[in-house]
């Protein structure tokens, strides 16, 4: 018995499966420097921080751990290797996925990392401060998600990818980081560029060019990927992963739908690790994915039935913006304040597309779905999506927790707020976070903020029952 | 310089003329720097550019707080704090407030203004890559803001009155250009600071004031003998040089002598010119979008680097001086690995300093130059 077999059995391993894994295994514990004299901290850790009684819970965990050894191992395995930002519109890494075929590793190593050397070992730090030290200093309001990528890189725990796929549309940062990781390992990197440019107060709408601009930059990814790594990433690769996971798509789908029930059946610790699964992994996510979910769900349905809860019936219902992708205490600190956090920015749907409009390349298609989705589009849209998303949830609260190192968030610190409170007349807690690693940004810190929040909501939900 | 003097006085008269303007129905037209907004267009249309360059100082970046968060660079942070304080001047001036997004800082000034201020807001943006897509895409912003401000302005934008203000403009750039060409052979022939003060001025003054003053100021220039000194020869860099920035003061008080500027923000561009061939709104997009050194939130920032290290070569300058704003991660990501190259290729050394307009920080920044300055001169420690 190796010394990190007890913990496999935590994550949801069984007899065979270590067996199968051992090799593996063994060599990501030695690339993420986890040792023996580790294990009685992280099996703790674990049993604390997650509700192990849930089998769906403990698949999860072996999900993410399977992904970390994908990703570790790539090049050993003589896999392609393709990185995307994070986050990123869905579609074109699945796609990228679908065309390279298994032989492949197509995701985001930060969000990977932060979910099984962060969530599970709690062994960022070392990896955050080589980053520091690698052209991303701290104190600098430096994307720590990109210091992630960096910092595993260059402590060669990540290995070089043979292209890297930029959300130049979005944010400046991540392909800013992606230039300094060429300038030091030379890896083709391609941008997807477009610009945020609608007017305040345009969304659903859009300035057409919009699309044609980013289909192009789509369309310049594909055929660089064409060129990089030989295959053509097409229409109907596009349209056979979406079949395939259409049964993903809506295990998701169900469980998000029953984190709405009254009370809370389980923490949003885990729908956040299903949800990033789907966001982080082309792999894992569709191999393990589907049986995970089933499982899962059928444990929760059992939870909501019971009318059993993680938090007491009736508490303040607040949609969530993100749970913290390395630290579960920050979010179960939220929820000891008494707070279901019942939905997240998922849990409403952006709106279907119009069925009169009509595109001629795979690229324009995912670019209008983007749009749709808010977050691409502007602040105003964004900030809009969640507002209309907190009104048809009949939500008592929304926390907007934006990452204060992340600029398309930070500039909307106060709007968020100013445009929730007005156009649903929602509570809304704007609270400066960390969700990738939270040295500064600990639950402590934030405690104070959310306990006096979850107060308000809780005397304003007694106020208003009292009115009725 | 006798100009300086006539340039004073004008920029001190500057909000009294801009309001009796609008007060006979001119249009003031503002816009944040960076160097994407043609004011050919503004001009064309009879209306009257104002570039939204001042900054520098605290009180503006602290007016921001109930706005924003601190994660901003403190330049937009200011300008937000000008815009939602009711009481700046220019902001108070203008009809319309052209927001040319570059990058997500300045994406934040074009929300929070509009959401939280009665001034229009007019976006329209810029991408990060020079390819035909995107090129496409900054003409059809142009095409866009033509109509805009000929709607506010009720004037029809034509091909001629475009390329009478691109004349206009383009003699105002050859002007600078002559004035930072000057500056390459040994010798003072303009003080670096006297070149920013001209520079800045041109971003607020009446244009035809302005290429007026600058052909007596190059004429002045070359007639004069040039003043012989030994001070370090200096590349001064970064994203955004305010109009209230006393860095450049700070340098020649220590010694040194600013001889060329790189700037994304607060220097206007003013190495290509605009092509009077042809359909006069694709030329803008071509000099302003294809042609213009990109700034380093281009992916990827190589050209601009490239341009550095042209620009040292050619001012032989003995160092180079890099200003960070705090939070602008372009910029910060470049200073890490830029040193390297640039004393690689020219065997100069590089300083960063950095601020967040916080007034505090002038005694260390003038410690760091010193010595920067006493090592690039030969100096040991
Ligand atoms: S700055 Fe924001 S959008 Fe950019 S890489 Fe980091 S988290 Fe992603
Ligand atoms: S001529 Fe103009 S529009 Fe045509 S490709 Fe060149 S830059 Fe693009």
């Amino acid at each position: 018995m190796a010394f990190y077999d007890r913990l496999l059995e935590l994550c949801g391993f069984e007899g065979d499966d270590i067996e199968q894994q051992r090799p593996r295994m063994e060599q990501v514990f030695t690339t993420i420097h986890i040792g023996p004299d580790d294990m009685p901290r992280v099996e703790e850790r674990v049993r604390r921080q997650h509700d192990l009684s849930l089998t769906g819970v403990r698949r999860l965990l072996r999900a993410w751990l399977l992904e970390l050894a994908d990703l570790v191992l790539a090049r050993d395995e003589g896999k392609r290797i393709v990185y995307y930002g994070y986050p990123s519109i869905q579609g074109p890494g699945m796609a990228i996925k679908a065309a390279l075929g298994e032989h492949s590793y197509v995701g985001c190593p930060d969000v990977v990392l932060c979910h099984s050397v962060g969530l599970i070992f709690d062994a960022l730090t070392p990896i955050l401060e080589t980053a520091e030290n690698r052209g991303l200093p701290a104190g600098h309001g430096l994307c720590s998600l990109q210091q992630v990528r960096n910092g595993a890189l260059a402590r060669g725990i990540i290995p070089v990818p043979d292209l890297v796929v930029g959300s130049s549309y979005y944010c400046d940062m991540g392909s800013k980081a992606d230039e300094l990781l060429h300038e030091i390992y030379g890896h083709p990197a391609v941008y997807i560029d477009g610009s945020m440019d609608s007017r305040w107060g345009e969304f659903p709408g859009y300035d057409p060019e919009r699309i044609t601009l980013m289909g192009t930059q789509l369309g310049k990814l594909f055929s660089t990927v064409e060129d990089v790594l030989g295959v053509r990433v097409t229409r109907d690769c596009m349209r056979e992963t979406m079949a395939t996971n259409r049964a993903l798509f809506s295990g998701l789908g169900r469980l998000t739908f029953q984190m709405m029930a009254d009370p809370v059946p389980i923490s949003a610790v885990v729908s956040g690790m299903a949800l990033n699964l789907a966001a982080a992994s082309t792999g894992r996510f569709m191999r393990e994915g589907p049986e995970t979910l089933e499982i899962l769900c059928s444990e929760v349905q059992e939870r909501v039935d019971a009318g059993v809860g993680i938090v007491e019936k009736g508490a303040p219902r607040v949609l969530n913006f993100a749970v913290s992708f390395s630290d579960p205490e920050i979010t179960h600190m939220m929820e000891r304040a008494g707070l279901a956090l019942a939905a997240s920015f998922v849990t409403v749907p952006p709106a279907k597309r119009d069925p009169s409009l009509s595109f001629e390349t795979l690229g324009e298609e995912l670019a209008e779905a983007a749009m749709r989705s808010g977050a691409y589009h502007s602040t105003y849209g964004f900030a809009k999506r969640f507002a209309q998303a907190a009104r048809a949830l009949q939500m008592d609260g929304v926390i907007w927790g934006y990452q204060y190192n992340c600029r398309p968030q930070a500039l909307g610190s106060h709007l968020f707020k100013q445009v929730i409170e007005e156009e649903a007349g929602v509570p809304t807690l704007s609270l400066e976070m960390d969700i990738y690693e939270s040295r500064s940004y600990s639950a402590e810190a934030l405690k104070t903020r959310v306990e006096a929040f979850a107060e308000m909501l809780r005397a304003r939900k007694v106020l208003n029952q009292g009115g009725r | 310089m006798e100009e300086l003097q006539r340039l004073s006085s004008h920029l001190e008269n500057r909000l009294s003329d801009l309001a009796a303007a609008r007060g006979n129905g001119t249009r003031i037209v503002g816009y944040t720097p960076g160097g994407y907004l043609p004011e050919e267009l503004v001009l064309a249309a009879g209306a009257v550019p104002v570039c939204m360059i001042q900054a520098g100082e605290r009180t503006a970046v602290e007016s921001s707080e109930p706005y924003i968060c601190r994660w901003i660079d403190p330049f937009c942070r200011a300008q937000i704090g000008l815009a939602t304080s009711g009481r700046d001047p220019y902001y108070s001036a203008l009809d319309l407030l052209v927001v040319p997004i570059t990058d997500n800082h300045i994406r934040a000034i074009a929300d929070v203004v509009d959401y939280n201020t009665d001034l229009e807001v007019f976006p329209f943006g810029v991408p990060h890559m020079k390819e035909p897509s995107t090129f496409q895409y900054y003409l059809h912003g142009l095409v866009r803001l033509k109509e805009r401000i000929e709607a506010l302005t009720g004037t029809k934008i034509t091909d001629e009155g475009l390329k009478e203000s691109i004349r206009l403009c383009n003699r105002e750039r050859e002007l600078f250009r002559t004035l930072s060409t000057l500056r390459q052979s040994p010798g003072e022939a303009i003080s670096g600071s006297s070149f920013i003060a001209l520079n800045h001025a041109s971003s607020v003054s009446d244009k035809r004031f302005m290429v007026q003053l600058l052909e007596s100021v190059a004429h002045t220039v070359m007639s004069q003998p040039r003043r012989q000194d030994n001070a370090p020869r200096i590349l001064l860099t970064g994203s955004t040089l305010a109009m209230g920035d006393t860095l450049p003061n700070l340098i020649e008080d220590s010694g040194g002598a600013v001889v060329i500027e790189e700037f994304a923000e607060g220097i206007r561009p003013y190495w290509q010119d605009v092509s009077l061939e042809g359909d006069p709104l694709h030329a803008l997009a071509e000099a302003y979008f294809m042609d213009r050194v990109a700034p380093a939130w281009f992916r990827p920032g190589t050209e601009r680097q490239n341009f550095l290290i042209r620009l040292a070569r050619g001012w032989h300058v003995d160092g180079v001086i890099w200003y960070q704003l705090l939070f602008r991660e372009s910029y910060k990501t470049e200073s890490y690995y830029f040193p390297d190259r640039l004393q690689r290729q020219t065997g100069r050394s590089m300083l960063v300093v950095e601020s967040d307009y916080d007034q505090s920080e002038a005694g260390q920044m003038k410690t760091r130059i010193e010595t920067f300055l006493h090592i690039i001169t030969g100096g040991t420690d």
